[in-house]
């Protein structure tokens, strides 16, 4: 049995090349698996924190600095640690379409409809996906879209 | 050169990265290759965010699978 307290663990971010946060995930990974020294217990690398991974460690930021070295795309570890109830929001992503209502206006940015403004008709919570009608159509043509393919412009609220 | 990454896929089950056809633990093929946030769990039973997640085996998981 080992004498390790749970709440040690301190919560640290390394700051990487932007687009490589998976790849330096593995890294760290593979790098934790070959040595003994540095121990780490997770990494994690939230959609939401570009350019950062969050790693999960018992060990001084010295010892994640030295890890940073071994890591190609590392580039350095931000000063200070945080604990696990700062991040842990992350652990569970918020639906994307949480907060749209019907009546939301909400501004197309992905597919043959980017850039158009629609009005929201149905929202499907479970498949994250809303149905809305395009603005300036003459004729109503609901759509169905992806939740994070909108943006929203106004809300219901205010719109009346 | 333009090196393509390869497309994982991530079980709709249990969240874990899976390379090829079917989830090695669950035995399902299941599969979304639309899923976002990651987290690499090394050591499970002492990592705080792998009991969070409820994650008991080491591996590659995401976070959010559609």
């Amino acid at each position: 049995m080992m004498d390790m307290v749970e709440s040690a663990n301190r919560i640290y971010a390394i700051k990487t090349t932007a687009k490589q946060e998976r790849t330096v995930a593995d890294n760290i990974e593979k790098v934790i698996r070959e040595q003994k020294d540095i121990h780490v217990m997770a990494v994690m690398v939230p959609e939401e924190l570009k350019g950062y991974v969050l790693v999960e460690s018992p060990d001084s930021i010295a010892r994640i600095e030295q890890l940073v070295e071994l890591i190609p795309h590392a580039r350095a570890v931000v000063q200070g640690s945080t604990a696990l109830s700062e991040v842990e929001h992350f652990l569970v992503p918020k639906p994307v379409v949480s907060g749209i209502t019907e009546g939301t206006i909400v501004e197309i940015i992905a597919g043959p409809f980017k850039g158009e403004k629609a009005v929201v008709k149905r929202i499907d919570s479970g498949k994250e996906e809303i149905t809305v009608e395009l603005y300036e159509s003459m004729v109503p043509i609901p759509i169905t879209v992806r939740g994070d393919s909108v943006r929203v412009v106004e809300r219901s609220e205010d719109a009346s | 050169m333009v090196v393509r990454k390869k497309v994982l896929k991530v079980c709709r089950e249990c969240h874990r990265v899976v390379e090829g056809e079917a989830c090695v633990i669950c035995g399902t093929s299941n599969l979304s290759d639309d899923w976002a946030g990651y987290v690499v769990i090394i050591d499970p039973e002492h990592s705080e965010i792998a009991k969070k997640m409820n994650i008991t085996m080491a591996g590659r998981y995401a976070l959010k699978v559609r």
